[in-house]
């Protein structure tokens, strides 16, 4: 620990101190970077507003416990980030169960909207004092008072379904008229419902309604599955940077279960972590051109992103979902054999990438159509908390692998590349900067890839009751897992917050006074992640026979009997 | 009556070239469009079982009403009339002293069905896509309206044939060049190509005007823009590129297609290497245009 960081925890204490006004009923470091105060709940909000105020902690997530059975109570927890010292705080506030009300931090820390709505729905602790306190997750036909993410509450339970539904929505300010879009619209692939509030073309507010596809992840994760399972779940949250998940929850297992992953596998971690950055980039780049009209980009360089997914095939047999992590390291190594394609590929790319960032640099209609437009000024990207690109573009110099380095980012760090503007180009260009410096990443951590085991012995089981935090620096951002071990063989509670939750509730700020035509191309320069996967096809090594395999037989191959007629 | 049998012959041909060749231009385009991409492409003939299958479909309508669910039919009627308004190989077979007034008229008409037609279907995507296309046909018809009167000042006629006849005979000339590359540059705007296909806008506004069109009525209008395209092009290479001529049908009809296929192309090519502009963007672009051709009308006044 440096001098500094022994000064920063001094500082916290401190302001916790003043702050909590004699509420704080304990304060551990249970890790040498993560500090776990715990105070009375009428404090919640002074004590956050202290952290993030005066402190500039950054906030990054809330969690919601049902821990009656273990010790009567409920717990909301705040986490927060201090980026410059590599430290992360924990406040956490006990609610009995008689009393489930906690005081709404939002008001002072705009970026716990979503977080704290999201508790409301999941365990029903009231975020008292919230500006929007709407529902936010649970299905508009889901019955008032019903939480699933409550110790009682059994995870193939369906409520009763209702026909004709709404979502509350604002009504439109007098003198607008309403454009809706979604819940199914073009541009985006997942559903998810706008509603613009327009004059003419300009759009003076926006409402809206997501989590259409909430899959309800983190209830099988302390329900049905067991600590070792649970990464091939974890990496199936996202179509396209689902290593990353997988690898956030492994690092959260291993820190609280106190297991060194060996240094090989954090290498090849590395590895695969930045090779999904460059696939996703390159996807992102189509994207947005195909947003705004602009075919030839997305034909291009999803051309150019195809050999890298042949890379990724051939190192761990998928073009995506790798199934490579585990807890402790890896299940598969990296093949020696495959060292001199991946070099090929990773020139050819470098190559192709280079030259079409100068075609987008030197292109004036496509800089007229991004440059001035979703502006996210430095302010409001702290204050909604968002991260990743957007952020970076926003000259807010956050990532987590620079911050809570993890994997081998201490031993190869990567350059981080910032903008000042905050507008839709400014994201354009840190995307494409990024791009070329994952490649470099890659290059490095291959030429010092280790010799060694690739997976760690654990011959103890993980004890209960810690407390594990992972952060990882996702295409799209920084994801998070939070880990809290369980008795038996799973955790007690696994918390996902994936980048775009933070980055999404940035949008009202950033389409803001532009025109209905730069909504579609704002909300792309985000980077919303969406997933879809329905099927499965399979090739016969030996005979080169293809079987796709349909929705309803991967039903019948996954639930067999025990859920037939149940499920839907 | 041999007269008016030979002006209804010759109607005919026009509008066969109009409705039956549009498609086989749009699916050469189609094929130059991917090979920029690095794709295969449909094959040429593509449009046309587009069409077919279009027009076998179930007619879903937003409404009921007689305007939304006449329009279409009307909207690529104006067309085939524009169609006959412009020579194509030989003079306009609709041929009258001011027949440059009428062509203006007709070729505005069309995209006012468009909008009236995309009112009718309620939809506020539509109203975008209308009231957007309204703003673009605002700022690009003066530019046409330039150009040919351009020609007519110098030919002495408002009749496009008699633009011809002195093109032929003059040779090129500054003033026409200048309208001619004016009357190119709103070409790409007419044709409802990018980087100024706003009003369709696919990711903004879902197709605006065409968003709650659906099977026939969708064909009529998809085929109504291939025709636009197509006629529009035809104008810009008789009036402001007639050379060479022939004095045969069959030759110049022949020079012609292959000029037209030239310029559209030219028109695919910007379409593809450029993203969408935006509606205030595009209209102070169109402004700029508009204001360098009146330059052309200068050149004329002075007899260049």
């Amino acid at each position: 620990m440096t001098t500094e960081q022994e000064h920063t925890l001094r500082t916290v204490h401190q302001v916790t101190a003043e702050r909590s006004n004699g509420a704080l009923l304990s304060a551990t470091q249970p890790y040498p970077d993560t500090l776990h105060l715990v105070v009375d709940k009428k404090a919640m909000r002074s004590v956050a507003d202290g952290l993030v105020n005066q402190l500039q902690a950054r906030f990054l997530i809330s969690v919601g416990t049902d821990r009656r059975p273990l010790s009567g109570d409920f717990g909301i927890i705040h986490i927060f980030s201090l980026d410059r010292d590599h430290l992360y705080v924990l406040l956490e506030s006990p609610i009995p169960e008689d009393d489930l009300r906690v005081d709404s931090i939002t008001p002072v820390v705009p970026g716990a909207d979503w977080a704290e709505r999201e508790f409301q729905d999941a365990v029903g602790v009231h975020p008292e004092g919230h500006p929007d306190p709407r529902r936010l997750l649970l299905p508009d036909d889901w019955p008032e008072g019903i939480h699933p993410l409550r110790r009682d509450f059994p995870y193939n339970f369906r409520p009763p379904s209702v026909e004709n539904v709404r979502p509350k929505m604002r009504e439109a300010p007098t003198g607008t008229s309403v454009l809706p879009m979604g819940p199914f619209f073009p541009v985006l692939e997942e559903p998810a419902y706008w509603r613009l509030f327009v004059e003419g073309e300009t759009i003076v507010g926006c409402d809206t309604r997501l989590f259409y596809n909430h899959r309800g992840i983190e209830k099988l994760g302390d329900s049905v599955l067991t600590y070792s399972q649970i990464p091939f779940l974890a990496e199936r949250i996202c179509g396209i940077c689902g290593f990353i998940h997988s690898t956030c929850y492994c690092q959260a297992v291993e820190k609280a279960a106190g297991i060194q992953v060996p240094r090989r596998a954090r290498y090849i971690r590395t590895i695969m972590l930045e090779l999904e950055r460059i696939h996703s980039h390159l996807l992102w780049l189509g994207i947005a051109g195909h947003i705004i009209g602009f075919e030839t980009v997305l034909m291009q360089t999803w051309r150019i992103r195809e050999p890298v997914m042949w890379l990724c095939e051939a190192i761990s047999g998928n073009r995506k979902t790798y199934g490579m992590n585990t807890i402790g390291g890896l299940r598969r190594d990296l093949p020696d054999e495959v060292r001199p394609e991946l070099l090929n590929t990773l020139a050819t790319v470098e190559k192709e990438t280079i030259a079409v960032r100068d075609a987008i640099i030197g292109d004036s209609v496509l800089r007229a159509r991004t440059e001035g437009v979703g502006i996210l000024t430095s302010e409001s990207a702290r204050s909604v908390c968002v991260v990743g690109p957007p952020a970076r573009a926003s000259g807010v110099a956050i990532d987590a692998r620079i911050d809570h380095p993890y994997a081998a980012y201490d031993e190869v760090p990567p350059r981080i590349v910032t903008q000042e503007t905050g507008d839709t180009w400014a994201r354009v260009v840190v995307r494409v900067g990024e791009l070329v410096e994952s490649i470099r990443l890659v290059r490095e951590a291959l030429s010092a890839l280790p010799v060694g085991p690739i997976c760690a012995e654990i011959t103890e089981e993980i004890p209960p009751g810690k407390v594990g935090i992972s952060v990882v620096e996702a295409p799209r951002g920084e994801a998070i897992h939070f880990v809290m071990t369980g008795g038996d063989n799973r955790p007690y509670r696994w918390r996902v917050r994936a980048p775009t939750y933070a980055n999404l509730q940035a949008l009202p700020a950033a389409v803001m006074h532009g025109t209905i035509a730069d909504v579609p191309i704002t909300l792309g320069s985000l980077d919303p992640c969406f997933s879809c996967t329905e099927r499965l096809e399979t090739i016969d090594q030996r005979t080169r026979t293809v079987r796709i395999y349909s929705r309803a037989e991967l039903l019948e191959m996954s639930r067999g009997n025990r859920l037939r007629g149940g499920a839907r | 009556m041999t007269q008016s049998f030979a002006v209804l012959l010759q109607c005919l041909l026009n509008v066969a070239i109009a409705l039956l060749l549009s498609p086989l231009y749009e699916g050469v385009l189609r094929k130059v469009r991917a090979a920029i991409h690095s794709r295969i492409g449909p094959p040429i003939t593509q449009p046309y079982w587009d069409l077919l299958k279009l027009l076998g479909k179930e007619d879903l309508r937003s409404r009921g009403g007689a305007v939304y669910a006449s329009l279409p039919p009307l909207v690529l009627g104006s067309l085939l009339l524009l169609a006959t308004l412009v020579p194509m190989g030989a003079a306009a077979p609709l041929s009258f002293a001011g027949d440059m007034i009428a062509v203006l008229y007709v070729a505005a008409m069309s995209s006012v069905l468009v909008m009236l037609n995309a009112f009718a279907s309620g939809s506020p995507y539509a109203y975008v896509g209308s009231s957007r296309e309204m703003m673009m046909a605002l700022s690009v018809e003066p530019i046409l309206a330039i150009a040919l009167t351009v020609g007519a000042f110098k030919a002495g006629t408002l009749a496009l044939g008699g633009m011809l006849a002195f093109q032929v005979q003059n040779g090129p000339s500054i003033s026409m060049t200048i309208a001619g590359l004016a009357f190119f540059l709103a070409l790409q705007a007419q044709s409802g190509k990018l980087p100024f296909d706003i009003a369709e806008a696919d990711q903004e506004i879902m197709g605006g005007p065409l968003v709650e069109q659906s099977g026939p009525r969708l064909a009529l209008l998809r085929w109504a823009m291939w025709t636009k395209q197509l006629v529009l092009a035809f104008l810009l290479v008789e009036v402001f590129l007639p050379w060479p001529r022939f004095g045969i049908l069959p030759a110049d009809l022949a020079a012609s297609g292959v000029k037209v296929l030239v310029v559209l192309l030219l028109v695919e090519v910007v379409d593809v290497v450029n993203p969408r502009l935006r509606i205030d963007q595009a209209m102070g672009y169109y402004v700029r245009v508009a204001l360098s051709s009146l330059s052309a009308l200068a050149f004329a006044v002075i007899g260049k």
